[in-house]
């Protein structure tokens, strides 16, 4: 489980993120959608324990990811939406030096069975800059799922991968959340929210506007109702610039 | 162009005064104002101007003309690094597809390169100023920068040359004879003029240091080696004209020297561009892999990767950091291929050297000695494979389950490990020239001092990278964090980030050196030469002990590091 209170992150005088509060229980997808600047990799990257926030609390699995942020990350696992890999170690090697970070004892057997899933066994002794770039996202998702992680968030992770490596991503994310984990994904590619998300928060200048399912959301707010997520999107952050491309 | 570089150069600067706001940068830019004041100003003056004393000695025209050739070779034989040619990717993104000339993209480079060659001309001028009036130290300095330049100039034909030969087949081959013949033939011609008088040398240097420079300057002042080194000492004699006449007769051919270079490069124009854009993307891997220059190709030609210690799966997490930074020397290349083939080299020169005389022996091993000494000092400047290589991936370290000092303890401790297999290898001459010559141990203190040193350089180097790290950390907007090194243009400015980096661990030694004169004066009679390593051991726990909570508050550094701080940087 996630848990977002109150999540506030300022940069001097401006403000980010402000107020945000949220929960993703286990097994629960939450799309993060909002305009360029909303404040979506902050928000992640707070949950990732990679900023600290202003003020708030963020829990990882109950555990307070201020207070306790070692116990807390070994709990979580951050997808980046540019793969952040050293180019010195193999694909196998990098899932090594995970397990090892990470404590994961089974790591020898699971280590061939999450390269077969995620299509990098041809690969597995290959060095980062020999990989495309979707070989990259998908080892940087191997590396975040390897622990098992109870919380798994994703920042644009079907950047860069075919059809082919899109479809397996979208049954990798539903299996892990089918597995009990609490999943966040942000993602300007609506119709994946829209296939892959339980729930959405919709965020604009650094606060929430919307979440919920997309019927909660609609319930809340009924001017929505008929239209697309595209639509909706485009109401709730207030860009009432842009026409609806005609069918 | 003019407009893409002072707005880059106006903002660039707004952003550092913007920066000094911040408490703990403004505290570091008035300590190095102190600190620049002192180096460059009021210790040449105090010093009566010992630097510029080097510079008035008949030996070093054709000695330094002969080095300056040598050290040119390893552009021609080994290339310069590619950031020699390398274009930021958003200059290939906007200028190469623009209606701009291949020559206005060379003037784009050479403008750019003389940005980091001025400031490094400033502090030279600054440092070989001594005590003489301000006129001399104009022309040296004007001298200096006509060095630099064509220094400049001739690695980036060089590199321009050799990508030319060794990528582009036989369009690019062709183009590469005339220079490559021109520079091996004056080469060559050296190598001919020290081997002719190698006899003459030996011999000489049986009465000295001073009498085996005086037979290398007699070697290279014969006709042919002479003829060859003109050039070279054609560009530096205006640096060591000792007065106004020397200098305005010497400028001329430094001048032409300049424009010579500047006209070949500029005629490279057509290689230019693809030699540009290949070393630019080669850089702009380099640069999101957060790769440091010492590495080179991470295989071999036959494709195959030096293997590293397998990690065990079980036992603390931190172990697999300071793994992956020995992966990353080992496979890297350069570390391992410089540690195996120096110490190589320098064993077989000591068994060459032995053979010849006890003088030259000597003063040889006083050289690696010394070499090995200011490995201690320079060394932490370039084994990056610490925070340095790694802070440009904050983002990514923020996440591991591990605290701070842990993950800075682990960076720290790797990287001390292969400095100090780098030394201590280094430290294997000595031990073969005394398998030699015994003889060679005839000094009490010859044993237990080389034991105080097997002790002292890992603690030693504990605290020169504990230092580079933590200004890493503290200032990671200054530091250069994770890509290649930069070259001879910034010579100037990485002697004053040595010096000052010294300063600082000069201050952490005070009580263990402290410590470790008290051991001596204590146990001195009762053990006699043994209690030096015995002083160093002890001062090594104190200087454990200091470096210890050192890392402690590194740690809790790196947990409060903002990402969007060094981002910018990297």
């Amino acid at each position: 489980m996630i848990e977002v209170e109150q999540y506030t992150k300022m940069y001097g005088d401006m403000m980010a993120v402000n107020g945000l509060s949220f929960t993703v229980p286990a097994g629960d997808v939450v799309g993060l959608v909002g305009p360029n600047g909303a404040g979506k990799t902050t928000t992640l990257r707070a949950l990732a324990g990679i900023l600290q926030p202003t003020s708030g609390r963020i829990r990882i699995g109950g555990i307070d990811l201020k207070t306790h942020p070692v116990d807390a990350k070994a709990k979580l696992a951050f997808i980046p939406d540019e793969p952040q890999l050293f180019d010195y170690l193999t694909v196998t090697e990098h899932l090594q030096f995970v397990a090892r970070l990470y404590r994961v004892t089974d790591a020898a057997p699971r280590i061939p069975l999450l390269l077969e899933e995620l299509e990098l066994t041809p690969k597995k002794d290959a060095l980062p800059p020999e990989l495309s770039r979707g070989m990259k996202q998908k080892l940087a998702i191997a590396c975040g799922l390897l622990h098992r992680p109870s919380a798994v968030l994703l920042d644009e992770p079907l950047t860069g991968l075919d059809p082919v490596g899109i479809r397996r991503m979208k049954e990798t994310i539903l299996a892990r959340a089918r597995e009990g984990a609490a999943v966040v994904l942000s993602s300007h590619l609506l119709h994946l929210v829209e296939e892959l998300c339980t729930r959405i928060l919709v965020i604009r200048k650094g606060e929430a506007v919307a979440f919920g399912t997309i019927d909660e959301i609609v319930a809340a707010h009924p001017h929505l109702a008929g239209r697309s997520l595209e639509e909706m999107f485009i109401a709730l952050t207030g860009d009432s610039t842009s026409e609806p491309i005609p069918a | 162009m003019w407009f893409l570089y002072t707005r880059t150069a106006v903002n660039r600067w707004r952003s550092q005064i913007k920066r000094a706001r911040n408490p703990r940068y403004l505290i570091a830019v008035l300590l190095g104002a102190l600190y620049l004041w002192w180096a460059l100003f009021r210790n040449t003056r105090m010093s009566g101007g010992a630097l510029n004393g080097i510079v008035r000695t008949e030996m070093i025209l054709p000695v330094f003309a002969a080095f300056l050739l040598i050290a040119a070779a390893r552009w021609w034989i080994f290339g310069a690094e590619r950031g020699t040619l390398a274009f930021a990717p958003a200059e290939v993104q906007f200028l190469f597809p623009a209606p701009v000339s291949r020559r206005a993209l060379i003037h784009t480079k050479l403008v750019r390169t003389q940005l980091a060659i001025l400031l490094n001309t400033v502090i030279f001028s600054v440092l070989l100023r001594g005590d003489s009036a301000s006129a001399q130290g104009w022309r040296r300095g004007f001298a200096l920068w006509i060095g630099f330049s064509v220094l400049a100039l001739h690695r980036l034909g060089a590199s321009i040359v050799r990508a030319n030969a060794l990528e582009h087949e036989r369009p690019g081959q062709r183009r590469s004879v005339v220079p490559i013949l021109v520079f091996s033939a004056l080469l060559g011609a050296v190598a001919w003029g020290l081997i002719s008088q190698f006899d003459a040398i030996r011999d000489a240097s049986a009465q000295g240091f001073a009498a085996a420079g005086g037979a290398v300057v007699v070697a290279l002042n014969q006709p042919i080696p002479s003829a060859a080194l003109w050039p070279v000492r054609a560009v530096i004699a205006p640096v060591f004209a000792l007065n106004f006449a020397d200098w305005l007769s010497a400028l001329p051919f430094a001048v032409g020297m300049l424009l010579a270079h500047y006209l070949w490069v500029i005629r490279l124009d057509a290689s230019f561009e693809e030699a540009a854009l290949e070393a630019t993307q080669h850089r702009a891997e380099r640069m999101l892999r957060g790769r440091s220059s010492q590495l080179g190709k991470t295989r071999s030609r036959k494709g195959k990767l030096v293997r590293i210690p397998r990690l065990p799966m079980f036992g603390p997490p931190a172990i697999a950091i300071a793994w992956k930074n020995v992966a990353a020397a080992m496979r890297g290349g350069a570390w391992r291929t410089q540690l195996v083939s120096f110490t190589v080299g320098l064993i077989v020169m000591a068994v060459l050297i032995r053979s010849a005389s006890e003088d030259a022996a000597d003063i040889f091993l006083g050289v690696v000695v010394g070499w090995g000494a200011m490995l201690v000092f320079v060394g932490p400047l370039w084994m990056r494979f610490d925070l340095r290589l790694d802070l440009p991936r904050l983002a990514i370290l923020k996440t591991w389950p591990l605290p701070g000092k842990q993950i800075v303890a682990a960076e720290i401790t790797a990287v001390t490990v292969l400095h100090s297999v780098t030394i201590w290898a280094l430290m294997l001459v000595p031990v073969v020239m005394v398998i030699m010559d015994p003889s060679l141990l005839s000094s009490s203190m010859a044993v237990p001092g080389f034991v105080a040193a097997a002790i002292g350089i890992p603690l030693l180097n504990a605290l020169m990278f504990t230092v580079q790290n933590g200004t890493a950390l503290m200032f990671p907007a200054w530091v250069k964090l994770g890509t290649e090194a930069r070259g001879f243009e910034t010579m100037g400015q990485n002697l004053l980030t040595m010096g000052a980096t010294s300063l600082v661990a000069a201050v952490a030694l005070v009580f263990p050196v402290g410590l470790g004169l008290l051991t001596i004066f204590l146990s001195n009679k009762a053990l006699g030469a043994w209690a030096y390593p015995l002083a160093v051991a002890l001062g090594g726990v104190l200087l454990a002990l200091e470096l210890w909570p050192m890392v402690h508050w590194l740690g809790d550094m790196f947990d409060r590091t903002d990402v969007n701080d060094v981002g910018s940087t990297a």
